[in-house]
């Protein structure tokens, strides 16, 4: 429970939300439209007698009844790619187009990229940046696997990203990644208000970047696995506070149980519009936990 | 590097179709062909650009493993389907005996007409030239079995 009671006003259902928590997550995988289709995909996986079903609200997630989906010939193909459900609805709410610019701002491993790279057909630029040594081989390798031929990886520190001009840009940062306690228990032991706060500060400095690398009109999604308001809505509303020109769309995925974002928390207002935010709970949809903010430039 | 000159490439030794490249474009890098979605890319230190298309080490162009994965479909000559238990070996990293119309040289070799990757065809050999890191060992595969998971 550590560092979790602090939500029992906010979160609803607490009791349930508490019990979710504590359980292992589904195996999931996302389909990669890049290198097979999606039927033939589930027929080969079905014949081999991996059971599998897709995500009501995605067609290219799916649940697979294995333990070990890394092992499965569709990974090694690069057919699909092994992600967390949740995490799979930051480049669905960015809604990149074939053609477009786009930059991943924190991309390692290359979920999040590939995902994106799929969506665009392989098409126009995605620019996938991370400055950790040791992440950019694992983010290069899964996008080897996943086929990408328009990603371009770079190493700069997000906060000082060049001057660039994006359609889309996608910030998933850095994180106390509270809602991947199923997957990882000892987040929670490791949670602090302290490291909240601390990565708050490059967390404004990061998602200000992106805003700034964003072409008029064009659209910024920031995103987190943690629950902890410090880091999410108090991070946009920073952001909001500091930079003229931008709002908050609804984040509104058809079919995938949400929360709206908070207007307060701990004695802080960030103004009824941050309810546009989603909050995603793990008791909601059977998946870890996540935030998503939509920001659109004038 | 020339489009034109990749697709010949592709075309000679798999019967690729050139169209199968019309959106792609390449570059030399060392001795790597790399493909990328762009003819230009934006003024970035970059780390990489693209897909590590065809390698030109050898005597012959050497094809990546990523590249047949993606544009290996189209392949129409030197394609070898493999029954699951020879998949299985080719996934290890092993070499196998195999009677096959195939021609000496590097080939697309495929399971249930899925592409696994690049396998090198020499004297009723096929060795198999997956990367190590993505090789896996006997008894790793659960699905490979037509109707049955191991």
């Amino acid at each position: 429970m550590d560092g979790l009671s602090r939500y029992a006003g906010v979160i609803p259902e607490f009791d349930r939300f508490v019990e979710a928590i504590y359980r292992p997550l589904p195996t999931t995988a996302r389909i990669n439209g890049l290198k097979t289709g999606r039927d033939r995909l589930l027929t080969r996986l079905r014949g081999a007698q991996v059971p599998c079903s897709p995500f009501p609200w995605y067609p290219w997630g799916i649940r697979m009844g294995t333990d070990k989906p890394g092992n499965l010939l569709e990974n090694l193909m690069g057919h699909i790619h092994i992600q967390e459900e949740i995490s799979m609805v930051s480049a669905v709410v960015l809604d990149p187009r074939p053609g477009e610019r786009v930059l991943d701002l924190c991309a390692a491993p290359g979920s999040k990229t590939t995902q994106i790279a799929m969506m665009m057909e392989n098409r126009g630029l995605l620019v996938a940046n991370d400055p950790a040594n040791g992440r950019v081989a694992s983010l290069r390798s899964n996008c080897e696997r996943a086929g990408a031929i328009n990603v371009a990886v770079t190493r700069y520190d997000g906060r000082r990203f060049p001057a660039q001009k994006f359609d889309r840009v996608l910030v998933d940062g850095p994180c106390t990644g509270q809602g991947m306690a199923r997957k990882d228990p000892a987040v929670l032991g490791r949670w602090s208000l302290k490291r909240s706060l601390g990565l708050q500060r490059l967390q404004v400095a990061l998602l200000k970047r992106g805003v700034e690398v964003a072409k008029p009109g064009g659209t910024v999604v920031y995103s987190t696995c943690t629950f902890a308001p410090e880091e999410n809505e108090a991070v946009v509303s920073r952001v909001m506070e500091r930079t003229s020109g931008v709002s908050l769309q609804e984040v509104a995925v058809p079919d995938l149980e949400s929360s709206p974002g908070l207007a307060e928390w701990g004695g802080s207002s960030f103004g009824d519009e941050m309810k546009r935010c989603a909050r995603y709970y793990p008791h909601q949809n059977d998946t870890g936990g996540f935030f998503v903010a939509k920001l659109v430039k004038e | 590097m020339e489009r034109a000159e990749v697709a010949e490439m592709m075309g000679s030794r798999f019967g690729i179709p050139p169209e199968a490249f019309e959106a792609v474009s390449f570059f030399l890098r060392g001795r790597n062909v790399w493909a990328f979605s762009l003819p230009e890319v934006p003024d970035l230190d970059y780390e990489a650009v693209g897909l590590r298309f065809i390698s030109l080490r050898g005597r012959v162009p050497k094809p990546s493993t990523y590249a047949l994965q993606l544009f290996g479909r189209f392949a129409t000559k030197n394609v070898v389907d493999l029954s699951s238990d020879q998949a299985r070996k080719f996934i290890a990293g092993e070499r196998q005996s195999m009677e096959a119309d195939l021609e000496d040289g590097y080939v697309v070799v495929a399971h249930q007409g899925d592409v696994l990757g690049c396998g090198l065809y020499s004297r009723g050999e096929l060795i198999s030239q997956l990367p190590k890191e993505r090789r896996i060992g006997e008894g790793g595969i659960e699905n490979l079995l037509e109707g049955g998971g191991r």
